[in-house]
């Protein structure tokens, strides 16, 4: 309906660029209008088809997180709720059992005591996260700048091997850090679990800082040393300024990394008081106890964070993805 | 001052290595950590041992093959759409990173309330269709357990590959395709013959990168199927986790994780052989 509506609102458009490329001749254009007309309606199907295939998930999960459990055990489902509940949210913040009615009939307890720790378990994922996020804007900014400007022995080897380290798998590597984190005592620890974060985020870090160092004016910076403000001077007052797009785009990525990630949080976290919101959202959603909408719930308010942060920063992470996997 | 960024990578990196190593090399198992023994490649002959070793292989091997060329064309695709002039275009490019920006976990439990034998939303909709006549159970049959897997892993991974794919695009000189129009080159003979030659980096860094991330995929069998309806969904990361942490045997945990990481890392020598060489040529 609103395509055909498109279509006709643009058509005078193509008439006038089809004069415009090929001159008056009628038998072609009308051919060529054809194919235009053909190729944008195409393309606006598929742009739509995109849409619902990117959208649609998202669409389904918060709907069914507005609804008792029985409503999307129909055949077919309530697609949208009616009403619009807010029980689950409910207990998940006060613990008030959601759908009373509901759970008399049902077989299942309905509810797990696991989903009760998701704000707080969101309040963990951003300590972390945060943490993780400050850790590599410090430490990333010292290495890359150094690597970006002094030139030492071993600097390219040093170099090659932050980079190599990315190459190992997580799994492959997940025992012996986990064994590593248990000497130095570390487990059960936001601490332990920021140190393997920065550690799996550092590398990308530090390659994407260190290209975009390069990319800069070295003229400003020495125009800086010249006036004495020294190396930690010039990059503070200087380089730090001019890089902001850069670090957006690696602090974001940093806290997208750290807030996501599931294994190691789910490895090195024991206490539920600690646990991030993936490790919570995983247990909430393979207990059998709870029900779909609840576990929703549990989805949307996981997805949330992320996804704000991937559409206002959503210039930074392109920028930032398109340098650091182009090597 | 690269010292302290060197330390942290170094840390979680060369120790993790080495520890492996040499755990890998001796028997080590939770419920006995006082006895140690030396045992030379037990372990790894042990490991290899298992049938389910080798079904655990074969699935991950499935499993890339079904998702790798999925996410690499339909990055391809979804790339030359965002890339053309169309009004609300930039509507898509905006959302399009959002599956990829999700945690993993998350993603998988949507697809699960989406392809649910129950109740899911797919089920929903063929039924409300017409299309079938009573639910599909898809997460309990080893086939469409395994597509389950494969299609939510492609929802997830298609967008990075479409963005980096995009970024290819907007390098290409638009002098080039009017050169060839001029020259009454078809919309098919520039496509193969300009863009897609000019693309080759681009699709081979996103082909290296999806393999790996394909190859190590846990997060999503986690929540999606646990490895199962048996083992039709234990894939190798989910099989070494399964083997380590429930029969809490590290010595055979660590040699699996080895031959994973030194699989995984010839497969990246052969890909990055393949990637210069094909940018001279480019």
């Amino acid at each position: 309906m609103t395509l055909t509506r498109l279509m006709k609102r643009r058509s005078p458009l193509w008439i006038r660029q089809a004069h415009h490329e090929r001159g008056p001749l009628v038998l072609s254009l009308s051919k060529d209008l054809f194919i235009r007309r053909f190729e944008y309606g195409l393309q606006y199907a598929l742009a739509l088809l995109l849409a619902v295939v990117v959208l649609g998930p998202f669409a389904w999960v918060l709907s069914a997180s507005f609804q008792p459990e029985s409503a999307i055990f129909k055949q077919p489902p309530d697609w949208l709720p009616q009403p619009v509940s807010l029980d689950n949210y409910v207990y998940v913040f006060t613990g008030q059992v959601p759908f009373k009615t509901d759970l008399s009939s049902g077989l299942t307890a309905g509810i797990t005591g696991d989903a009760l720790f998701i704000p707080n378990s969101l309040g963990n994922t951003f300590i972390v996260a945060a943490s993780v996020l400050v850790v590599n804007l410090i430490v990333g900014t010292l290495t890359a700048y150094t690597f970006a400007r002094e030139r030492f022995r071993g600097s390219r080897l040093a170099f090659n091997f932050v980079l190599g380290s990315r190459l190992l798998p997580p799994m492959a590597v997940a025992i012996p850090i986990y064994t590593l984190l248990r000497v130095l005592g570390l487990l059960d620890t936001r601490l332990g679990l920021v140190l393997v974060h920065a550690a799996f985020t550092l590398p990308l870090t530090i390659w994407v800082l260190t290209l975009y160092f390069r990319g800069l004016p070295r003229e400003i910076e020495e125009a800086a040393l010249v006036d004495g403000t020294g190396r930690f001077g010039a990059l503070w007052h200087v380089v730090l300024p001019m890089s902001a797009p850069g670090l957006a785009a690696v602090g974001a990525f940093a806290f997208l990394f750290s807030y996501n990630e599931f294994l190691f949080a789910q490895l090195i976290l024991d206490s539920i008081e600690l646990k991030t919101v993936p490790v919570i959202l995983a247990a909430v959603s393979v207990n059998p106890d709870a029900t779909y909408t609840l576990i929703a719930v549990g989805v949307m308010l996981a997805i949330l964070a992320p996804v704000v942060l991937a559409l206002v920063f959503r210039r930074y992470i392109v920028s930032g993805l398109v340098s650091s996997l182009e090597r | 001052m690269i010292l302290p960024g060197l330390v942290l990578v170094g840390v979680f990196s060369v120790y993790p290595l080495a520890y492996a190593i040499y755990v890998s090399m001796h028997r080590l198992l939770l419920t006995r950590p006082d006895q140690t023994p030396f045992i030379g490649l037990r372990n790894f002959l042990d490991v290899l041992a298992a049938s389910e070793i080798r079904v655990a292989a074969l699935k991950t091997a499935e499993f890339a093959l079904l998702t790798v060329p999925g996410v690499v064309l339909l990055g391809l695709g979804v790339a030359l759409l965002l890339n053309q002039r169309l009004r609300g275009m930039w509507l898509l490019r905006w959302i399009i990173l959002l599956p990829w920006a999700v945690p993993l976990v998350a993603a998988g439990v949507m697809w699960r309330l989406l392809v649910h034998g129950n109740f899911g939303a797919l089920n929903g909709l063929l039924f409300q269709l017409g299309m079938i006549g009573s639910y599909i159970p898809f997460l309990s049959d080893p086939v469409l357990a395994l597509f389950a897997v494969a299609v939510a892993q492609v929802w997830r991974e298609f967008p990075l590959a479409a963005i980096l794919v995009l970024a290819g695009l907007q390098t290409i000189p638009a002098e080039l395709h009017e050169v060839a129009k001029v020259d009454g080159a078809s919309a098919l003979a520039r496509f193969l013959y300009i863009t897609l030659p000019l693309l080759r980096p681009s699709l081979l860094v996103v082909l290296v990168y999806e393999t790996m991330t394909a190859l190590a995929v846990f997060d999503l069998v986690y929540v999606l199927t646990g490895g199962g309806p048996g083992n039709a969904t234990t894939l190798f990361s989910w099989y070494t986790y399964a083997s380590t942490f429930k029969l809490l045997n590290l010595g055979q945990g660590a040699a699996l994780s080895l031959m994973m990481a030194v699989g995984l890392i010839l497969l990246i020598v052969a890909y990055l052989r393949l990637l210069p060489s094909e940018e001279e040529r480019a």
